[in-house]
């Protein structure tokens, strides 16, 4: 609960929206068990009435039709109300998600969670929390509030059921949930590491696959997914199970309390202390209060997953940034020369990827790392932007250690191309601009040009304003590849670091551009990491990664 | 990189109609889960008329007749027994749900799994690992909510209103017929939910899926936007988002909600209207010829009225999991381009493994004749009748420039890629070849193996699951694996691959060459073997390599000269053909055995 609580904050600000939609909730609640309520008393009164001209006919029939027109106009707005304060809150939630993520990206070491995984358990994470509220609170608290008030009016009415009632009560609302919460949490941690193993099996098969099937093992890889998709299912089948139990706990309580009200209602009309009417009126209301507690223990499994939501986006909200902002910081002097000097780094410290690694990039200068993928290319340049600090040795932009210099001052000397740089759903024109936001016209079309692009670019309809589709989908590997790399040639950084500009592109237009790298420098020093072969001319050193260290190749 | 999603984008899509078949055709998967999930809601429908009815009699025995309490208490028992009845039901129907929609979603998983892996693997490899294990694990999920509560909800809503109205009839027909009227209007209170809760739920389903797309699609960015300085920018443009998101959904929503307050209007005005006659036939304000309402009756039909419209809210509660369901299986048919009959994938045969003794080997001779070789989408030559023969034991290197096609020739002398032409082994064609048989005498080893999850034996034991902890080390030892294994404190033994150690592409790369060496193969080829080592180790691993390739055949796709300068033969390939090349003068290599 502590993890939900963490929270808080951001639920309080919507504090008013809740409070509104959870007394809507105990309206429609209420409404709808005075309906049976009053529905029962006059039906059992209109009966017992040997008069109908005595019978008071107007007050119990206009209650039963202002409670029915009652019940359906206030489930409407809080269904209205809870929407609206949902959606804020999701804009709250992610809001602080991102602020909270720019400084600690990118996760590494123990605990990160595994690749590909992070934007949809992110995603997932964000939405069970912002829905909790909806799903599982505002219901519960409405149980609460209308069973409270129901034991109240049989304490009044009819005392001797009203223990009864408040243990069924306490039972159905109170211990049932709860406990359904705790082990839904406890199962819902084995449902998402299981997915997370299927989900590397699936891997397994799919960048193994010309290795399974070399060596006649697909028999093998199926086996074992099959194994890792039957614990994903057990687990969710036993998180059903208990929500089930739970459920039906909860008709047992609504009928032990129904049983209760009855008996002693029974025992009390025989007595004499209460009318025929009122008997049937309160067996009627208590059914009704009971009425919503069956779905409720579904939402409160639901609860159990968005508290351990809730855990985990805590965890990553609250963790140390990868690399922290210089307490006294020095500005960075002009130049840009890049300097390593014997680093060693991995993400694993126990094994390190970088052993004593030097290297120097003049101003101006470009230079060509080549190397095996998995080498251990990109850590290198991400050491470079300081998105990690090495673990021994120093990197130094313009003689300055880049642990003592503001991060965005860094960031705005030195412009990265990721390997999996992305393409937003923005339109082509917003997707450039990220790199240089002031940029004319003319300097959208020169980064274009030197990314071999403008003439797709002049083929759309649009232009420009082209809306790029989900995940940059309308564009081809090659040509989103292109993008990326216009964006980071239009950057104003004096250093720009390519890694594998040129993935994607087709021979031809690889050379094109790797010949024509001088050019589209126009002063700038390059750092770029590729195992395509490189025109001469294209970079002034080249050098091989290997065990962690540079060879060099000229 | 072509564009890879044309061959996927060129098939017919399914229809709104055929996913719906599909769907519904999947629930014979769940054997007697499903059944037992829809039976089970309607057994306690019945066991709730015949609680109402009883709640009615002890009353009207208690309030009309006088009765003592006590002496209603055999009736109290029966209602509290089929509670207990009820309760266990409803919870039995629950959890068989579940178990049918778990079936469902497992059998689908491994005949997906199954189909993928039954295709040629450049087919997978020209398409997003990402977003095909997303089919496989999310999208499949998705269709969850369909068999484990929209199909048991949908029969519940069809029959049970139905089935009350006739039990009622006989009671009192005025109430009977006035749930009896609205029962021929159920397929119309059906449409009237379904169409307005699904354009309800649709609506809001993709409103959330698109800021979840804008979402997500900046969380995979965010590393760029940090660099490009943009983050404070982002941030307030995702909260913009969402508020815009807000009000154009809140718009949508206030006319979607309607249709839910139009249930919640039938099930309020069920029970006000039953009231009310009831009531007013007691006072003999209304009298209508062949009804005796008596207390018990008219107390039945109140208790029995908002259960009439129950089962119509349940639907409407479930009705986005129809949604989902679709989404997912539209999502699982666009990935992989066309949507399987689940069935359960027929009992793999064992993988042939061979006897744990080296068998009895004949080196095999590879010719190739005219063949013509494209990338995968067609959109280059790589090679244009090429031709190239290669005695048995010989060795032979390939060189040429990145891109040029070495890749591509080994996986087609492998088998794993199209090619036309003709590729010989041992003198017969490559397709005329026992799968089995191929597969146990020719190994590759690609240019980025995959490590499986598992220890590092495990992943050299995927070459023969029977292998020794000797024969083990023998290999690992051969291609220079103990060198880093042995000083992990737990050894052959240590977890990798994913969410195990992770090991450098160098490591990777010698633990699939010992798997290669543990396969025992015939005929060897070699993508780069050595690209990830530095010049001692490179050296080591090619001593591997020779001393096991003895009497075997060995290609060798590479740029290193080193690794070309010890193998008899050497090619170029270049321009679409292989060419003699000029045997490079053969070094000193540091460690070297020779």
């Amino acid at each position: 609960m502590s993890n939900l609580l963490f929270f808080a904050p951001l639920f309080r600000r919507q504090a008013g929206r809740l409070g509104l939609a959870l007394l809507l909730a105990i309206a429609t609640l209420a409404f709808g068990a005075l309906l049976l309520g009053v529905s029962g008393w006059f039906l059992t009164a209109a009966f017992l009435t040997t008069a109908a001209a005595g019978f008071n006919l107007f007050g119990p029939s206009s209650l039963v039709r202002g409670l029915s027109l009652a019940r359906i106009l206030s489930r409407y707005a809080e269904r209205l109300v809870g929407h609206d304060a949902t959606l804020r809150l999701l804009a709250e939630i992610r809001a602080w998600l991102f602020a909270s993520l720019f400084p600690r990206i990118p996760f590494a070491g123990a605990g990160a969670p595994r690749r590909g995984e992070l934007v949809s358990r992110l995603t997932a994470d964000v939405e069970a929390l912002d829905t909790a509220f909806l799903t599982a609170v505002i219901p519960l608290a409405g149980a609460w509030a209308l069973g409270g008030a129901t034991a109240a009016l049989l304490g009044w009415l009819l005392p001797a059921a009203a223990p009864a009632y408040g243990a069924a009560l306490l039972l159905s609302a109170g211990l049932l949930p709860a406990a359904l919460a705790l082990r839904s949490r406890r199962e819902g941690g084995v449902v998402v590491e299981a997915s997370g193993v299927l989900r590397s099996a699936v891997l397994d098969g799919i960048e193994g696959h010309a290795e399974l099937i070399a060596f006649s093992a697909t028999g093998r890889a199926e086996a074992a997914l099959a194994g890792a998709a039957r614990r994903l299912a057990a687990a969710r089948r036993r998180l059903a199970r208990h929500a089930a139990i739970a459920a039906a706990g909860a008709q047992l309580c609504g009928g032990l309390a129904l049983l209760s009200v009855l008996w002693f209602g029974l025992r009390a009309l025989q007595a004499g202390e209460i009318g025929g009417p009122l008997l049937a009126g309160l067996l009627l209301a208590t059914l009704g209060s009971f009425e919503a507690h069956a779905a409720l223990l579904r939402n409160v499994a639901r609860l159990g997953s968005a508290t351990a939501a809730a855990g985990r986006l805590r965890a990553i909200g609250t963790a140390p940034p990868a690399v922290a902002e210089p307490a006294r910081p020095i500005p960075l002097p002009p130049g840009a020369e890049l300097r390593l000097d014997g680093v060693t780094y991995g993400h694993d410290p126990a094994r390190p990827v970088l052993r004593g690694l030097d290297l120097v990039v003049p101003a101006g200068t470009r230079i060509a790392i080549l190397g095996p993928s998995g080498s251990g290319k990109s850590t290198l340049l991400a050491l470079l932007l300081r998105l990690a600090d090495p673990q021994r040795g120093v990197v130094r932009l313009a003689g300055t250690d880049l642990r003592a210099v503001p991060l965005a001052e860094l960031h705005a000397r030195i412009a990265l191309l990721s390997q999996d740089a992305p393409v937003f759903l923005d339109t082509l024109r917003q997707n450039l601009l990220i790199g240089r936001p002031d940029a004319t016209d003319a300097d959208l079309w020169q980064a274009l040009e030197e990314a071999r692009l403008a003439d797709f670019a002049r083929s759309l309809p649009q232009g420009l304003e082209t809306p790029l589709g989900e995940a940059g989908r309308s564009l081809s590997a090659g040509q989103a590849r292109r993008l990326c790399l216009a964006r980071a040639l239009l950057s104003r950084a004096a250093i720009l670091v390519l890694d594998e500009p040129t993935s994607g592109l087709d021979p031809e237009t690889e050379h094109a551009f790797l010949a024509d790298l001088s050019r589209a420098a126009r002063g700038r020093s390059i750092v770029i990491a590729t195992h395509a072969m490189l025109p001469p001319g294209a970079v002034d050193r080249r050098y091989r990664l290997v065990e962690g260290v540079l060879e060099p190749l000229d | 990189m072509p564009e890879t999603e044309t061959s996927a984008a060129a098939l017919k899509p399914a229809t709104d109609r055929a996913i719906g078949r599909w769907l519904t055709g999947l629930r014979r998967q769940a054997g007697a889960a499903l059944p037992l999930a829809v039976l089970a809601p309607l057994l306690g429908g019945g066991l709730l008329v015949l609680q109402a009815w009883l709640l009615a009699t002890v009353l009207d025995h208690a309030i009309a007749g006088g009765a003592a309490a006590e002496a209603l208490l055999p009736g109290l028992l029966s209602i509290g027994a089929l509670i207990a009845a009820r309760a266990l039901l409803s919870g039995i129907g629950e959890a068989a749900g579940a178990r049918a929609a778990e079936r469902i979603k497992l059998a689908l998983r491994r005949r997906l799994f199954a189909d993928l892996l039954a295709r040629r693997p450049d087919w997978t490899a020209a398409r997003s690992s990402g977003a095909l294990a997303a089919a496989l694990v999310e999208q499949v999920e998705a269709l969850d909510g369909f068999f484990s509560r929209f199909l048991p909800a949908m029969v519940q809503a069809a029959l049970l209103p139905l089935a009350f109205a006739v039990v009622i009839l006989p009671v009192d027909w005025v109430a009977g017929l006035l749930f009896l009227l609205t029962a021929p209007l159920v397929p119309l209170f059906m449409a009237l939910v379904g169409w307005g809760a699904e354009a309800a739920s649709r609506r809001q389903a993709q409103a959330f899926a698109r800021l979840s797309g804008y979402f997500a699609d900046r969380l995979r960015g965010l590393v760029t936007l940090r660099l490009f300085g943009r983050a404070e920018a982002e941030t307030a443009a995702v909260r913009d988002a969402a508020e815009a998101l807000r009000q154009r959904s809140l718009a949508v929503l206030r006319i979607a909600f309607l249709s839910s307050a139009v249930l919640e209007l039938f099930a309020a005005l069920g029970v006000a209207g039953i009231a009310l006659y009831v009531g007013l036939s007691y006072l003999g304000l209304i009298h209508l010829p062949g009804t005796a309402l008596t207390l018990q009756t008219g107390l039945f039909c109140l208790l029995m009225a908002p259960e009439v419209y129950q089962p119509l809210r349940l639907l409407a509660a479930h009705y986005h999991d129809r949604a989902n369901a679709r989404a997912g299986a539209a999502e699982i048919e666009a990935v992989l381009g066309g949507l399987p009959v689940a069935s359960r994938p027929a009992t793999v045969a064992a993988p042939p493994t061979r006897p744990v003794a080296p068998p009895p080997r004949s080196a095999i001779a590879v010719a190739i004749e005219d063949l013509v070789l494209d990338t995968p989408d067609g959109g280059r030559r790589l090679l244009d009748h090429a031709g190239l023969r290669l005695a048995a034991g010989g060795s032979l290197a390939i060189l040429g420039a990145s891109g040029i096609g070495k890749s591509s020739l080994l996986e087609a002398l492998a088998g794993l890629r199209a090619a036309e032409g003709r590729i010989l082994l041992g003198g017969v064609p490559l397709e005329a070849l026992d799968e089995a048989k191929l597969r146990a005498r020719v190994a590759i080893l690609g240019q980025r193996p995959r490590i499986f999850q598992g220890s590092i034996a495990d992943n050299l034991r995927l070459a023969r699951p029977g292998a020794s902890m000797a024969e083990l080390r023998l290999a690992a030892g051969l291609a220079d694996v103990l060198g880093f294994a042995d000083a992990l404190p737990q050894g052959l033994d240590t977890p990798v691959g994913d969410g195990g150690l992770g090991l450098s592409g160098g490591e990777a790369q010698r633990v699939a060459l010992a798997r290669i060496f543990l396969r025992n193969p015939d005929i060897l080829l070699l993508d780069e073997p050595t690209a990830h080592l530095d010049a001692v180790t490179e050296a080591r691993v090619l001593d591997g390599i020779l001393r096991f390739s003895a009497g075997r055949t060995l290609i060798v796709a590479t740029h290193s000269t080193a690794v070309a300068a010890r193998l008899e033969r050497v090619l170029r390939l270049a321009g679409g053909d292989l060419l003699p090349a000029p045997h490079p003068v053969r070094r000193f290599a540091p460690g070297s055995a020779a």
